[in-house]
């Protein structure tokens, strides 16, 4: 018998773990680029500079809210609602203890992949509904990177699958466990690199953000939107990688466990493991994003299709042939 | 005091023997040859004198009425003169070549066969002294906006802010001081 | 339809074909004035068959001023007021070939220390330029970090130029006959004026090693990433021959693999007093032109290092009348603008200003090679290429 009120609750938290998220990777970001960048604002301006998200949400809430006129009205004004909800999904299944998650699925790592392929079709609507060539563009070549980076992020979960035998969050993460190693070190650690990259271009950040192309196409896609539609499509961007590099922490690097600690304490210390590993990756992502140039389209697709895919395949079959034979 | 250490004296004596209105002053070669023979003699100079560098081409308004700035201090026959620069990029000698021609309908073959880079500065002297270059691909404004009327560098084209403070033409001049005068304006 | 079916003739599918041909029309695509990446507002009609390019037309004029009507209505000295902001990126370096034209027909030569003073700040116009050049070009290749830290090296040499001349940008300092005695030194008539300030060499010096440093990391950081390797190595070649054709002067040309540098032509700085190389390449493709000038920033770090050790004294302008008049004449002296050559064409009647000034100018040959090099590249390389170039628009535009 289904709770309401359990499920209110639930979901209340959910949404506040999300936003939260958003808002410290925004921070991370940010700061990260202004020390590798040597800025001082967001390094020593205001409280040590952690007031600035408060003044961009405020910045992008009094300005105009311009709608085009030549758009086609509803998908305009729709689809950055439509990628926000595809990655609240994603939410949902993460584990940060054993007992604290949103529902644990036993298809949850299927149900991950489903949902967030589906803010690909956001993104292209986006960019073709909005009346600008550049925002054409920028929908067009989004659409490609996308679904050509779908499939690597996919094959190279399987191999984890293979390796933990259970589709459910935390069930693999009881796996490393029982192994006493994360997957990353103990055999999938190509099939690691694959999902980083993948994930990284799922999210259209550089070096993949060919779609956004600042200096080609001012923006890409997102041209048009100004004032809230344009915050919507931050936070989700945000959102979206930290729920990534949560899933890649989960999935690879054992999640909500750490080696030594007392396993009775889990509800406590989990979520501060989890939330540290995702921090180091997504670290690993901001250094990344400030320091490499973009990826030119064709490049972006040869990488994908004639690198990463094929690696991931040999990643399968190397687990599998180990799963069998061990 | 020799400014360009480029142009060889050999450069200059076989250029002279070619082109017998050769001038050199101040260290600018230039030589002039009638309208007729412009594509044929710039052709010369890049085939035989490995001249193969096109810097410029431009033109000059001669007239005794200007509106603008001072008149020449002799009096000149109006016509437009086009000049033409070309170089060589690795000896670094420099040759201007010119010709005249008159005012009324003014028309000269165009360098675009000679030279593929001409095409941008002819355009820029059509639509600022109005010659036209017979045979241009693309002969139509360059920097002014389609329905601009006049050609701005001609001489008889005013200067609006000029309309309101009048040139003030020839103050009193002083001859090159000895040893008084230290102030420089 | 029914007379299909009961006609016993039915077609088989698999013997129907599709031939049906698409018709096409390539995108007019307008990379409009007001765009990131073109510097400043130039306007490319691009016709684009998806992302590929099927042609490009320029279209100028958006910052035409008219400098050589203007020069027409000026006096010698007010000219140089005007012709520093053509490119207003290296400021000093305008004005050089100007001087050069009306001190050759007014046959006077500037004293040994102001043509000292001339070329260290013409070399630190040179440095700026490139340090412009190296950031937007990386953050038009899509890294976002560059920009930031070549622009605060850039501040340095900024500083340095204010300190001497008064003005960042326009300095506005070069006089015929010589040079202006300096900023902050006091009144002009005092005789044994202190020209340089205080403290001019040690600051120099001091920021010439962070040039040094600062091209070293550019050349990691940017230059080693494979990405950047990636997307220009190979991508906007130029010839020699199309570069010769067109006029393309400065590192463009140098980079097509033409060791050409009018710094060792004209004897109008003393540059054959001082030692440094003339960086080449090769293929003559977009990454050529990116490291020529990121040698150059250091070749002229070191001749002014060098120049800073070996200063002259001694007065800093030759004697000229109060009103200046330049006697009857034509010259046309070029001289090595960072963008490339510059050369001014001074016809002089004898009168207060020029009867006429042709300014050449080498932004504008260089983007006259657009049209022919764009076409059939991708939309992400037109951007590459045309960083690569890079010009100025008041440069191309005068």
């Amino acid at each position: 018998m289904i709770d309401g009120s359990e499920i209110l609750v639930k979901a209340g938290i959910v949404l506040a773990f999300a936003l939260n998220g958003a808002v410290i990777f925004t921070i991370l970001d940010v700061k990260g680029a202004s020390w590798m960048q040597r800025r001082p604002g967001p390094l020593h301006v205001g409280l040590r500079g952690f007031i600035f998200p408060l003044a961009e949400i405020i910045k992008f809430f009094q300005k105009e809210d311009i709608t085009p006129k030549n758009v086609d009205t509803a998908v305009f004004k729709w689809a950055p609602a439509y990628v926000l909800a595809s990655v609240f999904g994603l939410f949902v299944v993460v584990p940060i203890s054993p007992t604290l998650v949103g529902s644990d699925l036993d298809l949850g790592v299927f149900y991950l992949l489903a949902i967030s392929s589906l803010s690909t079709l956001g993104v292209l609507t986006a960019g073709w509904s909005s009346a600008n060539k550049y925002s054409l563009m920028g929908g067009i070549r989004a659409a490609g990177q996308l679904i050509a980076y779908e499939l690597p992020l996919i094959l190279s979960v399987v191999g984890v699958v293979i390796q933990a035998e259970t589709m459910s969050l935390v069930g693999i993460v009881e796996k490393q466990i029982e192994w006493g190693l994360p997957f990353a070190i103990s055999g999938q650690g190509i099939a690691f690199i694959i999902f980083m990259i993948a994930a990284t271009a799922e999210m259209m950040r550089v070096p993949f953000d060919m779609p956004i192309g600042e200096s080609e196409l001012v923006s890409g896609f997102l041209t048009e939107y100004s004032g809230v539609r344009f915050l919507i499509f931050y936070i989700a961007e945000y959102m979206n990688m930290f729920i990534m590099c949560a899933i890649a922490s989960t999935l690879f690097l054992g999640g909500y466990h750490f080696p030594l600690l007392p396993v009775e304490w889990v509800n406590f210390y989990g979520p501060v493991v989890l939330i540290t590993k995702t921090f180091l990756l997504g670290f690993i992502l901001v250094l990344v994003r400030w320091s490499f140039p973009r990826f030119r389209e064709d490049q972006l697709q040869n990488l994908a299709w004639k690198i990463l895919i094929p690696l991931s395949l040999l990643n399968i079959l190397i687990t599998s042939i180990m799963k069998v034979v061990f | 005091m020799k400014m360009n250490l480029s142009n060889s004296p050999e450069f200059v004596e076989s250029l002279t023997s070619a082109f017998p209105t050769l001038e050199n002053n101040f260290d600018t070669l230039k030589i002039t040859v009638k309208s007729s023979e412009w594509v044929e003699k710039v052709s010369q100079l890049k085939d035989e004198f490995n001249l193969t560098y096109f810097s410029w081409l431009s033109a000059i308004d001669w007239e005794n009425e200007v509106s603008v700035g001072d008149p020449p201090k002799e009096p000149v026959t109006s016509h437009f003169e086009i000049v033409c620069c070309l170089s060589d990029s690795l000896e670094g000698n420099l040759v201007l070549i010119s010709t005249d021609i008159e005012k009324e309908d003014a028309k000269i073959p165009s360098l675009v066969k000679v030279f593929a880079g001409s095409n941008w500065h002819e355009r820029e002297a059509y639509e600022m002294f109005g010659i036209e270059f017979i045979n241009h691909p693309n002969l139509t404004k360059m920097y002014l906006p389609d329905d601009y009327e006049g050609n701005p560098m001609l001489k008889s084209f005013e200067l609006i802010s000029r309309e309101v403070k009048p040139w003030p033409g020839e103050v009193d001049v002083e001859g090159m001081p000895d040893d008084g005068a230290e102030e420089n304006s | 339809m029914d007379e299909i079916l009961n006609s016993g003739n039915i077609p088989y599918v698999s013997e129907a074909s599709v031939s049906v041909e698409i018709e096409t029309e390539d995108m007019t695509l307008n990379i409009g004035p007001q765009h990131p990446s073109t510097h400043g507002v130039l306007r490319l009609v691009a016709k684009v068959d998806g992302e590929k390019i099927s042609s490009v037309e320029p279209v100028l004029g958006y910052m035409h001023r008219g400098y050589e009507k203007l020069a027409e209505v000026r006096t010698y000295p007010q000219i140089t007021t005007l012709v520093n902001r053509i490119d207003w990126v290296s400021g000093f370096a305008n004005e050089i070939p100007f001087i050069a034209a009306t001190e050759k027909l007014m046959e006077i030569e500037a004293p040994e220390r102001a043509k000292h003073i001339r070329l260290i700040l013409t070399e630190m116009a040179r440095i700026a330029s490139h340090f412009v050049f190296n950031g937007a070009y990386a953050l038009e290749i899509g890294a976002l970090t560059p920009i930031f830290l070549a622009m605060e090296d850039r501040e340095r040499i900024l500083d340095l130029i204010e300190s001497v001349t008064g003005g960042r940008f326009h300095p506005n300092f070069n006089r015929i006959g010589g040079i202006k005695p300096a900023a902050g030194s006091g009144p002009t008539t005092k005789k044994n004026v202190q020209d340089l300030p205080s403290g001019f060499y040690q600051e120099t010096r001091d920021a010439m090693e962070k040039v040094l440093e600062a091209v070293e990391r550019m050349e990691d950081l940017v230059g080693g990433n494979e990405v950047f390797k990636m997307r220009t190595k190979g991508v906007g070649i130029i010839s020699k021959e199309l570069a010769e054709e067109y006029g393309v002067s400065g590192p463009i040309l140098r980079a097509s693999g033409v060791k050409f540098d009018l710094r060792t032509q004209t004897d109008f700085l003393p540059y054959d007093k001082f030692e440094y190389e003339i960086p080449t390449g090769e293929n003559g493709d977009c990454y050529d032109r990116w490291y020529v000038r990121l040698v150059e920033m250091r070749e002229s770090a070191k001749i002014i290092l060098q120049a800073i050790d070996s200063m002259p004294s001694g007065p800093l302008q030759t004697k000229v009348p109060k009103v200046i008049k330049v006697p009857k004449g034509q010259s046309y002296v070029r001289t090595e603008n960072p963008k490339g050559e510059m050369g001014y064409y001074i016809i002089s009647e004898g009168g207060l200003g020029p009867y006429r000034l042709k300014i050449r100018t080498p932004s504008f040959s260089n983007i006259s090679i657009l049209p022919v090099l764009l076409e059939g590249q991708l939309l992400p390389d037109l951007i590459a290429i045309m960083g690569s170039l890079d010009f100025v628009l008041g440069d191309v535009d005068r």
